[in-house]
C-alpha cells in the first residue's frame, strides 16, 4: 500500500493529483473560513442594527422617562392647588414610556447577564410601587392633607435610591453589549485572509511547476482560478474597510454622540428635580441646591463651556447635531441665569417669587434645553441607523460573493489540473 | 478520460463544492431564540420613608439622678421690661433692630404638622397655629405680618439652627425642657400639650401596657422619642424625619402606633379617619415655647411682650379657634424666671 502510494506520487500524474487535492483543500478551507467569518460579522452587524443598538436607545429612554417622572412629580407638587392637566399628562406619558421601554429591554435581554436580569426584576416590581405612592400622594394632596407630601418624598426616595440606579445598570449593560457587537462586527478576518494568501501562493507554485513540465506558458484553468481567488481576497479587504468605516461612523457620530447627549439630558433632568425639591424642602433643601450646582458643573463645567456638553460639542461632524448642541449650551446659560435670580429671591425671603420663577421662566429654560438635547439625540440616532444599515448592506453580500469566487477558484483548479492529468492517459 | 482516477477526482470536486455550500446554508440559519423563563422569586418590598431609623438611635438621654438639671419649664423665661417698641422702630443695637434691617424675620417651622405648621396644598402657603404666632411677631417688628422667611426644618435641626443663627426663632410645637434650656432660650409657654398615642381604630390596643415590643413611631430628635423609650412596657421606638412620615408608616403597616403630643396626633388623625387616640388623658406634659438664641435676651423679652399682648387682647383665642375648631380655653398663664 505504502509502496503503491509512493509509486503514484513519484509519477507525474500522481504528483499532479496530489497537487490538485492540496489546492482544492486550501480553496475549501479559505472559502469556509471566509464565509463563516463574514456570516458571524453579519450577525453582529445585524445585532448592532436591530438589537443592541435599538435596545441601548430603549434603555436610555427608560432612564430618561423615570427621571422625568420624578422631576415632573416634584414640580407639580410645588405649584399650589391641584396639578395642571399638562403636568399630569407629562407624568403619565413618562410612566407609559418607561413601561414600554422596560418591556422592550426585557424582551431583548434573552442573553443578558444574570445581573441585568436581576436589575430588570427590580424595575418591573418597583415601578408599580412607585406609581402607587405617587397616586396616594396625589389623592392626599387634593384633600389638602400634608401627608401627601410625605408620600411624594417616599416615592422620590424610592425612585432615586432604587429605580434609577437599576435603570442605570441596565443602560450600561446595553451599552457594553453594543460596544462588543461593534468590535466583533469590525474584527479583521485574519485567518481567512491568511488561508487565502497561502492558497494563492500554492496556485502560483502549481502553475510554475506545470509551465516547467509542459513548456506551455499559461494553464487557462489555473489562471482563472488564480484571478478568482485574487478577486475574492481583494473584495474581502475592500468590503472590510467599507464595513469598518461605516461601523466607526455609526459609533463615533451615532451611538457615542447619543450616549453623550443622553447623559447631558439626564443631568438636566436631575438639576430640574433638584431645583424643584430645593423649593419643596423650603429652607432645608441645601443638599438639593448643592446637587444642582454639582450637576450643572458636570453638564457644562465651571466655565459654562466644558463639561459633558462641551465634550459633546467637540466631536460631531453632522451640522444638525452641532446646531442642537450649540442651542443647548445657550439654553443652559439662560437657565443658570434664571436659577441664580430664583435662588436670590428664595434666600432673600421672597418665596412666592422663587416659586413663580421655578414654575415659569426656569421651567421654560429647562424645556428648551430638553428639546434641543432631544433634537441632537434624534439627529445622532439617525446617523447611527443610517451607518449601521450601510454596514449591514456591505457585510450582507460578502459571504455569498466569496463563496461564488471560491467555487470559481475550485472549478478552475480542477479543470486546469485534470486536463494535464488526462494528457498522461 | 473516464478513468477510475478521473471519476474519483470529479467526485471529490463535487463533494468539496457540496461541503462548501452546506457550510454556507448551515451558517445562514439562525438559532432559535432562547426563551427559557427565568426563575421568578417574588417578594413584595414595602417602601419606607427616607431616613427611617428602625430601631431608632436615641438622642443622648438627659442626665438623670443627682446633678441632673432641675428647673421649672413653665417659669423659665425672662420678664418683658417696659412697653413694646412701636412696629418698625426697634431700639438701636438690639437683636430686633438687626432683624428689621435685614427685612425679614427668619422662622424655623415644620411644614408637615397638620393644624400647627403645614403647607396648605391648595395655596402652597405654610399655615397653622404656630405660623400665626410667628406672623404676630413679624407684625410687631415690621408692622407687616408677612415679612417672614419660613425655613422648614426637621425636629432634630431645631436647636442647631437656632444656635448657628440660621433662624431667629423656632415656632414648631417645641417642648420646653430643662435639657434644652441649657442650649436655647425659650419664650413663655404659648400652648400646653401632652404626649398621647395614635393607633388604628381596629388595633385592639387599650393602653400603654399593650405597646410592649410594638413598633412606635416618632420624629428623630423630639422629646417624644425619648418618652417612648422610657415607657415601662418597652415599645420599640422608630424614628423618622417628619411627623407625616409616621402616618405613612402607620398606613403602610410598618409601625403599630405613633406617639407624640396630642396636638400633632389630632392633626394626623384628621388626615386618616381610621385612627384614634389611645388615651383619654395625656401621659406627659409638653409645654410649648418659641426657641431663640440663648444670648438674645432682648429678643426673648420682646417676644414675651408680644405673647402677653396676644393673651390679653383675644388674639390667642382667635388663633386657637381658627385652627383647633373648638372654643378656646384660657391661654397658658405667663410665668417668668425673674
Amino acid at each position: 500500500m505504502v509502496q503503491r502510494l509512493r509509486a503514484i506520487v513519484r509519477s507525474t500524474p500522481g504528483r499532479l493529483t496530489a497537487a490538485l487535492i492540496a489546492l482544492l483543500l486550501l480553496g475549501i478551507a479559505y472559502g469556509i473560513t471566509a464565509f463563516t467569518g463574514s456570516n458571524e460579522a453579519n450577525a453582529h452587524v445585524l445585532s448592532v442594527q436591530d438589537s443592541s443598538g435599538p435596545l441601548t436607545v430603549s434603555a436610555q429612554s427608560l432612564y430618561r422617562a423615570l427621571s422625568d417622572a420624578d422631576a415632573t412629580a416634584a414640580t407639580a407638587f410645588l405649584s399650589p392647588g391641584a396639578e395642571t392637566a399638562a403636568s399630569r399628562q407629562r407624568y403619565e406619558t413618562d410612566i407609559a414610556a418607561a413601561g414600554t421601554a422596560l418591556a422592550q429591554v426585557t424582551a431583548g435581554a434573552s442573553d443578558a447577564s444574570a445581573i441585568s436580569a436581576q436589575r430588570l426584576d427590580v424595575l418591573a416590581t418597583e415601578l408599580p410601587v412607585y406609581t402607587g405612592l405617587v397616586e396616594t400622594a396625589r389623592t392626599n394632596n387634593r384633600l389638602g392633607y400634608p401627608v401627601g407630601a410625605a408620600y411624594l418624598r417616599e416615592a422620590s426616595g424610592l425612585m432615586r435610591a432604587t429605580l434609577l440606579p437599576a435603570a442605570q445598570d441596565v443602560y450600561s449593560t446595553q451599552t457594553q453589549r453594543l460596544r462588543s457587537d461593534h468590535n466583533a462586527g469590525a474584527r479583521y478576518p485574519y485567518v481567512a485572509v491568511l488561508l487565502g494568501v497561502v492558497a494563492l501562493a500554492a496556485l502560483v507554485f502549481a502553475q510554475r511547476y506545470l509551465t516547467r513540465r509542459t513548456r506551455r506558458l499559461v494553464n487557462p484553468g489555473l489562471a482563472a482560478a488564480t484571478l478568482a481567488l485574487l478577486a475574492a481576497l481583494i473584495y474581502q479587504n475592500v468590503a472590510w474597510f467599507d464595513l469598518h468605516s461605516h461601523l466607526d461612523s455609526a459609533q463615533a457620530d451615532g451611538s457615542s454622540q447619543v450616549q453623550a447627549l443622553a447623559a447631558a439630558r439626564i443631568d438636566a433632568l436631575q438639576a430640574r428635580a433638584d431645583e424643584a425639591l430645593t423649593l419643596v424642602a423650603r429652607g432645608s433643601g441645601g443638599a438639593f441646591e448643592q446637587d444642582f450646582q454639582k450637576t450643572m458643573a458636570d453638564l457644562v463645567g465651571a466655565d459654562g463651556e466644558s463639561g459633558r456638553l462641551g465634550r459633546a460639542a467637540a466631536t460631531p461632524t453632522d451640522p444638525a447635531v452641532r446646531t442642537a448642541i450649540r442651542a443647548a449650551s445657550s439654553d443652559v446659560a439662560a437657565w443658570r441665569k434664571v436659577h441664580t435670580a430664583l435662588r436670590a429671591d428664595d434666600d432673600g425671603g421672597n418665596y412666592p417669587a422663587a416659586v413663580t420663577a421655578a414654575t415659569g421662566s426656569a421651567s421654560d429654560a429647562f424645556t428648551h434645553l430638553d428639546d434641543d438635547l432631544a433634537a441632537g439625540i434624534r439627529a445622532s440616532d439617525a446617523i447611527f441607523t443610517e451607518q449601521a444599515a450601510a454596514a449591514g448592506r456591505t457585510i450582507h453580500i460578502v459571504g455569498i460573493v466569496v463563496v461564488i469566487l471560491t467555487l470559481l477558484t475550485l472549478a478552475g483548479a480542477a479543470i486546469g489540473v485534470q486536463r494535464r492529468i488526462a494528457e498522461y492517459r | 478520460m473516464t478513468t477510475r482516477r478521473g471519476r474519483a477526482l470529479r467526485w471529490m470536486t463535487a463533494a468539496a463544492v457540496a461541503t462548501l455550500l452546506g457550510a454556507g446554508t448551515a451558517a445562514c440559519s439562525s438559532p432559535a431564540a432562547n426563551a427559557r423563563p427565568r426563575n421568578a422569586r417574588v417578594s413584595a418590598h414595602v417602601p419606607e420613608p427616607q431616613g427611617v431609623q428602625d430601631p431608632a438611635k436615641l438622642p443622648s438621654p438627659p442626665a438623670a439622678g443627682p446633678g441632673a438639671p432641675t428647673c421649672n419649664p413653665y417659669a423659665s423665661s425672662r420678664r418683658p421690661t417696659g412697653a413694646l417698641p412701636a412696629p418698625g422702630q426697634m431700639p438701636a443695637g438690639s437683636t430686633m433692630a438687626r432683624i428689621q434691617a435685614r427685612g425679614t424675620l427668619r422662622v424655623g417651622v415644620d411644614q408637615n404638622t397638620y393644624k400647627f405648621g403645614y403647607r396648605d396644598p391648595a395655596s402652597g402657603q405654610i399655615v397653622g397655629f404656630d405660623i400665626d404666632i410667628a406672623h404676630t411677631i413679624a407684625k410687631a417688628i415690621f408692622g407687616d405680618p408677612n415679612k417672614i422667611q419660613f425655613v422648614s426644618i426637621t425636629a432634630a435641626q431645631r436647636i442647631p439652627d437656632v444656635a448657628n443663627h440660621t433662624v431667629d426663632l423656632v415656632a414648631d410645637t417645641m417642648t420646653v425642657t430643662c435639657d434644652r434650656l441649657r442650649q436655647v432660650a425659650f419664650s413663655t409657654i404659648y400652648y400646653d400639650a401632652g404626649q398621647n398615642v395614635l393607633v388604628r381604630k381596629d388595633s385592639g390596643l387599650t393602653g400603654l401596657a399593650d405597646l410592649g415590643g410594638k413598633k412606635v413611631c416618632a420624629a428623630a430628635g423630639s422629646t417624644s422619642i425619648a418618652n417612648i423609650a422610657a415607657l415601662a412596657s418597652k415599645p420599640v421606638p422608630v424614628a423618622v424625619n417628619d411627623w407625616t412620615d409616621c402616618l405613612v408608616m402607620l398606613q403602610q403597616g410598618q409601625v403599630s402606633a405613633i406617639s407624640t403630643d396630642d396636638t400633632i396626633l389630632r392633626g394626623l388623625a384628621a388626615q386618616d379617619p381610621n385612627t384614634k387616640l389611645l388615651l383619654t388623658t395625656n401621659f406627659t406634659k409638653e409645654p410649648y415655647g418659641l426657641a431663640m438664641d440663648l444670648h438674645a435676651a432682648d429678643l426673648v423679652e420682646f417676644v414675651n411682650g408680644v405673647l402677653a399682648q396676644l393673651r390679653s387682647d383675644g388674639g390667642w383665642a382667635a388663633i386657637y379657634t381658627r385652627w383647633l375648631n373648638s372654643p378656646a380655653p384660657a391661654p397658658p398663664i405667663a410665668q417668668y424666671a425673674n
